[in-house]
């Protein structure tokens, strides 16, 4: 059978279950507590938990769970230590590239690299008992703070003036006296000199003669506002994993071209990547002939997409929203899109040429005419010639039957194979092989390719003004972080939170005066010297002179 | 006041387990997309074009068992891939077998060329830019991925293959 506590105190106050010292009175409840001499435990002035319940229920047992600080305690231990041991090897998502994460851990750290990796350490923060773990700090957070703050508010808000003389004795700064004279006219002017001090005091109605002081009270709604700032803190965390709210990536852009950025319906352009090293004039002796780079930069144009974006038949219409150069620590910032420079590459790559043909009989010039490496138009007319493009190679090569191919897709050794139709040349043309890289030309001897036909015609790029390529390819970090503000805020609120809890104390001192016996008792959370010091030079004031070393009641923290 | 403090309590157990649910749930089932497509996964989309001016998209054959191909002309096991794979296509296109070959981003010429050679007569989707190829995070060519007709991969095969791997993986993917 359930024995129902009797929680109603000799005041005649009805208190919850769990309550240890009156809500009204301040009366010890416990019959134990209540016979000992020992200074009282004030935390959260004694009130119940909001959570304690005679009988509960499942959600009251999920609800006291989380409302144990000892559970938070453990749950803070625990995350503390895994995030820990997520340190101790590099974490997965540091690698920009990293195919095989299982072979990378034990070839770098062994045995232990690969029970790390096997343990799933090796993503620790991402992975879903740590973000379990997360929730549950603030679920404790939530429901431990609700529990607390609003039966503490409660109770600090309608106090009652007049408290036990158990209660105020028993409390750990603590003065007894006796009164000469009109004791409400001495409790009128010790409220006075503590109104000097700061407090806010407040009087028995009709009597007189019993007094409440207290001051920064705000102090105790620090401990609760640090904990909005940490929820907030830990729900920007956790938002982070929708979709499209971070980003860390990386995209290589060549001189001119321009990119979609994965992802996003933004495009960025590389106008021109710059590196600039530091002249022997400007380097110290020991670092002479050294390449040390001054800087970095790109310039570039982040256009976003406006229509046909998805459609692959169609090319995207882009729209500029920003240009800026891009420099080391200088990124490109566009609603939370930041792009920063990374990295880059200076291996030139050919995009166009701009060719003319020489009939070599007669010396006659045609053209010029626009070849890009890809996409090329497949005819070109030329006076009386014309040029059909029926094959190109982006590096060219024989493979193993003697046929032409090539070996990758980025133009570093482009060949063209036009059929060329014109005077004096086969009716249904005669193919022509076009290296515009000097080198290759040599290498693969395109004179000899085309034969006959090299006697007639050729194919040549004059001067550089008709060659276009990009001198260099930019890298750049891709980053977005929508949950940035959001840790700021809650970061805000926490130290604010912080500083309230930690350079205001909530002083109180409860005094009652019955038939010229004086009982005064203070509480406070810290700083138990101020208090005692506050109520001497308040009684010295009216000209009680008192050591305040003797206020003190025993107990801890004093 | 009994009764709102149990809506208080429900209310937070409620949110704490939507939101903690979805944290939870996109940790451990959301697309990782750092690692690379295994088995059991779903593919990503994409919606390409196709050599005679239309547009393929993967939604387009749910239900239907697919292979998906990643090959260029620059790539020889590629090259010795296609002409198997047209020979699987011919063998079981009856049986709604779906055979999707994406180009790895050459131009159009390039690709031209190379279906007339190999008279390849699967549909060849081409890709721009290496988008669908970085979405599916392709490391080697050529890299094949099975998809069941539920729509989620049985196999992902990186490198060439012969007939018979083929051959066994399709006989594989048409009983599921």
């Amino acid at each position: 059978m359930l024995s129902i506590e009797n929680t109603k105190c000799e005041c005649g106050h009805q208190n919850s279950v769990g309550t240890v010292l009156c809500e009204s009175c301040g009366k010890p409840l416990d019959k134990e507590l209540a016979k000992s001499e020992e200074p009282l435990e004030m935390r959260y002035d004694g009130v119940a938990r909001r959570s304690q319940k005679s009988n509960p229920s499942i959600i009251d047992r999920i609800w006291n769970f989380f409302s144990s600080v000892k559970i938070a305690i453990y749950l803070i231990v625990i995350t503390f230590v895994t995030a820990m041991l997520g340190t101790i090897y590099p974490q997965e998502n540091t690698f920009i590239n990293l195919p095989d994460p299982a072979s990378y851990y034990q070839e770098n750290y062994g045995i232990l690299g690969k029970i790390y990796y096997l343990l799933g350490l090796s993503h620790t923060y991402e992975s879903w008992w740590f973000i379990g773990l997360l929730v549950m700090i603030g679920t404790s957070l939530v429901i431990c703070s609700l529990d607390r703050v609003l039966p503490l508010y409660r109770a600090l808000k309608k106090q009652q003036i007049r408290k036990h003389h158990q209660f105020i004795l028993r409390q750990k700064a603590v003065y007894r006296d006796r009164i000469e004279g009109d004791s409400k006219e001495w409790v009128a002017s010790y409220g006075e000199a503590l109104k000097k001090k700061g407090y806010k005091v407040h009087f028995e109605e009709g009597t007189g003669t019993a007094l409440l002081a207290e001051k920064n009270r705000f102090s105790r709604w620090g401990p609760y506002i640090n904990h909005i700032g940490l929820i907030l803190f830990l729900l920007a965390i956790l938002a982070r994993s929708i979709p499209g709210w971070q980003m860390d990536t990386y995209i290589s852009v060549p001189d001119g071209d321009t990119v979609q950025i994965a992802g996003t319906n933004y495009y960025l352009k590389s106008e021109k990547f710059t590196v600039e090293f530091y002249t022997d004039d400007e380097l110290p002796d020991e670092l002479k002939g050294t390449a040390r780079a001054k800087k970095y930069e790109t310039k570039a144009i982040l256009y976003e997409c406006v229509s046909n974006c998805s459609d692959p038949l169609k090319e995207p219409v882009l729209e500029e929203v920003k240009k800026d150069d891009i420099t080391v620590n200088h990124p490109l910032t566009y609603k939370g899109l930041k792009l920063y420079q990374f990295d880059f590459d200076l291996t030139p790559r050919l995009n166009s040429v701009k060719p003319v043909l020489v009939d070599k009989r007669t010396g006659e010039v045609y053209g010029p005419f626009y070849l890009p490496m890809k996409e090329a138009e497949t005819q070109h007319k030329l006076g009386p010639f014309t040029l059909d493009l029926i094959a190109n190679y982006m590096e060219f090569a024989l493979n193993s039957e003697g046929k032409p191919t090539t070996l990758s897709r980025e133009p570093n050794a482009p060949a063209f194979v036009f059929s060329v139709k014109g005077p004096g040349l086969a009716e249904d043309g005669e193919p022509y092989i076009y290296f515009p890289m000097q080198k290759d030309k040599v290498k693969f001897a395109q004179d000899t390719i085309n034969r006959e036909l090299a006697d007639k015609i050729e194919i040549r790029v004059e001067g550089m003004e008709n060659v276009d390529f990009s001198e260099a390819t930019t890298h750049l970090n891709v980053r977005m972080d929508k949950a940035l503000p959001y840790l700021w805020i809650g970061a805000v609120f926490s130290m604010v939170g912080l500083i309230m809890g930690s350079y205001w104390q909530h002083r109180r001192i409860w005094l009652r005066v019955d038939d010229g016996e004086l009982a005064l008792g203070a509480h406070t959370n810290k700083n138990w010297f101020g208090m005692r010091s506050d109520i001497a030079s308040a009684l010295k004031k009216i000209g009680v002179s008192v050591d305040p070393k003797t206020l003190d009641n025993g107990g801890k923290n004093a | 006041m009994g009764k709102s403090r149990r809506t208080v309590q429900i209310v937070i157990l409620l949110a704490v387990l939507v939101i903690g649910g979805y944290a939870i749930w996109s940790a451990l089932f959301g697309d990782d997309k750092s690692g690379p497509l295994e088995a059991g996964s779903e593919p990503p989309a994409f919606t390409l074009a196709d050599l005679n001016g239309g547009t393929v998209s993967l939604s387009d054959y749910k239900g239907k068992p697919v292979v998906i191909n990643f090959w260029g002309s620059f790539c020889e096991p590629c090259v010795k891939e296609m002409p198997e794979f047209e020979r699987q296509y011919t063998k079981w296109k009856d049986k709604d077998l779906v055979i999707l070959a994406i180009n790895l981003s050459e131009d159009t010429l390039t690709v031209n060329n190379f279906v007339k050679r190999f008279e390849l007569t699967y549909p060849i989707l081409r890709d721009v830019n290496r988008k669908t190829e970085r979405s599916y995070g392709l490391r080697q060519y050529p890299t094949t991925f099975f998809v069941k007709p539920d729509g989620t991969l049985m196999e992902v095969v990186v490198g060439g293959m012969l007939e018979k791997d083929i051959d066994e993986r399709v006989e594989r993917l048409l009983q599921l």
